[in-house]
């Protein structure tokens, strides 16, 4: 009798702390891949201050190229993005910025936010990636109605500027594979 | 922006960490925002108002050093209330991964979180032990910041994560135009006397003490003139044991000094000596040498390289090496214009890492981090951004 009542009550409290476990572990999973989302929106945003600064000041002097750039990089699909980010990147850094200028100013910020935008979003991305691929979660399919959040691959977009000291943040994370 | 900075270790003692934390808050502040400070203390010692106790610590052996931090129930609730109180749009907290308030502040928050790393901790087998634990902790961060380029290779490296690199500041005109101390820092010609300082635990191997110490004995009975100050934790008996009788009044210790008091000491040097054998990620020490427009000689570590360009602005000399640090000493007090070109260079590396433009930089990761959690993005203007960084 007594060893009976023992046995039921070792196996509620096994079955509560499991639940407890299972409850918290899908709370995290869904957590972090809500805020991978968000930090993709945040990103997005970015991309698009830059892109249009960068228009601003295509139109003010740099022309043609630098102009198309910009306009490719707003305009393009998804899956031909990154390409267009990282060919904007490249013509940035063709042409000389100088930090007294408005628009070259406001290029400027706007490609170190960026940087950090998707220094953010890359390690987020991570966190949830890693969170889904554990073995329970994927057992019990905890991500599901969700999609798994991907990397956004560019380079750094950090422009360097005449009379700044390089800090060692155009190294980079090495980008990860999709 | 309303921000709640959480530093792991008691104001009671001073360090690096102390230190950056209360010279950042004052920096944000000067530039307008709201920040308070959680750190540990002493009910009665005196604190700067815009920091609140969270009880007092205990002392820890950590990393080669001793830390004095809070850990447990009690610290969890204040933690919490605090946070609960502060309503702030963002949480700084620093060195997150030692069992600290900073720890139990990551755990307790909502909202972005920005963390500083401060150590270039290698792994650890309690770190490798832990990483269940610790991803728990990192994944709650939304933003992390590496003080140094070593400190940022370990989060890469073995956290498996990014850091945007952003030096220690140094509050430039707290160092600049102070007056050195009384009788210091004396005469320097060709072959006789000069003023060499070292600031620091001289009782921690990893400081590099006894280097200067052999380089001094080697050189002062050839050097009439030449002195040493000292300042820093420890007994005077233990510092002038080290030395030969005769050499003995010719060593000034200063004990422990102020934050003043440092700035006074560093201007009464013809050299600032640093000799650290290894475990420094940045080396404070030397911007604010060079700030206080002071010559500095530091060895060969990758961390002094980089504050001090390559050697454009002060002398490496090979870590470890009397020797080479000896023959450092002798040509630069010998040499003036040498060592007015240094600092001259000096001037220049160290304005970028003046507070002011440092905190602004840590405001553009506040605001990434901001961003990431709730997806709008935040305009410069608010964000207290300013002009260019």
């Amino acid at each position: 009798m007594n060893s009976t009542a023992g046995w039921v009550l070792g196996t509620a409290v096994l079955v509560a702390l499991v639940a407890a476990y299972l409850a918290w572990t899908a709370g995290r999973v869904q957590r972090l891949h809500t805020r991978a989302e968000s930090a993709a929106r945040a990103l997005d945003a970015h991309l698009l201050r830059r892109a249009a600064a960068a228009a601003v000041l295509a139109e003010q002097r740099y022309g043609v190229e630098l102009y198309a750039a910009a306009r490719i990089a707003l305009d393009a699909a998804p899956e031909e993005r990154e390409a267009a980010e990282n060919d904007l990147t490249r013509q940035l850094r063709g042409v000389e910025l100088d930090p007294a200028d408005p628009a070259c100013e406001a290029v400027i910020a706007a490609s170190r936010r960026l940087a950090l935008a998707r220094q953010v979003h890359t390690d987020l991305v991570r966190d949830a990636r890693a969170a889904r691929s554990r073995p329970l979660v994927r057992l019990l399919r905890m991500g599901r109605g969700r999609e798994w959040p991907r990397y956004f691959d560019v380079d750094d977009p950090t422009l360097t500027v005449p009379g700044e000291t390089p800090t060692g943040e155009g190294q980079g994370v090495p980008g990860r594979s999709r | 922006m309303r921000i709640g900075i959480v530093c792991p270790y008691s104001f009671d003692v001073p360090g690096g960490v102390q230190n950056h934390v209360m010279d950042l808050a004052e920096a944000l502040i000067g530039l307008g925002h709201e920040v308070s400070v959680l750190a540990p203390a002493d009910e009665d010692s005196p604190l700067p108002p815009y920091v609140v106790s969270a009880g007092r610590a205990v002392p820890l052996p950590y990393n080669g050093s001793v830390a004095r931090i809070a850990f447990g129930p009690v610290s969890t609730a204040r933690v919490r209330r605090w946070i609960i109180r502060g309503d702030f749009d963002v949480l700084h907290v620093h060195e997150p991964l030692t069992l600290s308030l900073s720890m139990l502040a990551v755990l307790s928050a909502r909202g972005p979180v920005v963390a500083t790393f401060h150590t270039a901790m290698t792994r650890s087998r309690v770190l490798a032990a832990a990483q269940g634990v610790l991803q728990i902790v990192l994944e709650r961060i939304t933003a992390r910041i590496a003080v140094s380029a070593l400190a940022r290779k370990v989060q890469v490296e073995h956290m498996d994560g990014g850091a945007v690199e952003i030096p220690n500041g140094v509050a430039v005109t707290k160092f600049a135009g102070v007056e050195p101390l009384p009788g210091w820092p004396g005469e320097c010609a060709p072959g006789s006397g000069g003023t060499i300082g070292f600031l620091g635990r001289f009782t921690e191997a990893r400081k590099g003490f006894p280097i200067l110490r052999d380089a001094f004995v080697a050189l002062a009975p050839h050097r009439p003139g030449l002195r040493l100050l000292v300042a820093g934790p420890g007994e005077p008996d233990d510092l002038f044991g080290r030395f030969p009788a005769e050499l003995r009044d010719r060593v000034t210790f200063l004990g422990m000094v102020s934050e003043a008091d440092k700035a006074r000491m560093l201007r009464s040097l013809h050299l600032y000596v640093a000799p650290n054998t290894g475990g420094e990620s940045f080396g404070m020490i030397l911007t604010e040498a060079l700030a206080a427009g002071t010559t500095v000689v530091a060895s060969d570590l990758d961390a002094f390289r980089r504050v001090l360009d390559g050697g454009r602005a002060g002398r490496l000399f090979t870590t470890g090496d009397p020797v080479t640090l000896r023959d450092a000493l002798v040509e630069l007090l010998d040499d003036a214009d040498q060592r007015a070109a240094l600092t001259a260079c000096g001037d220049q590396v160290v304005a970028h890492y003046d507070w002011p433009v440092v905190a602004r930089r840590v405001l553009e990761v506040y605001a990434a981090a901001i961003e990431a959690t709730d997806g709008r993005v935040i305009d410069q203007e608010w964000a207290g951004l300013g002009g260019p960084v």
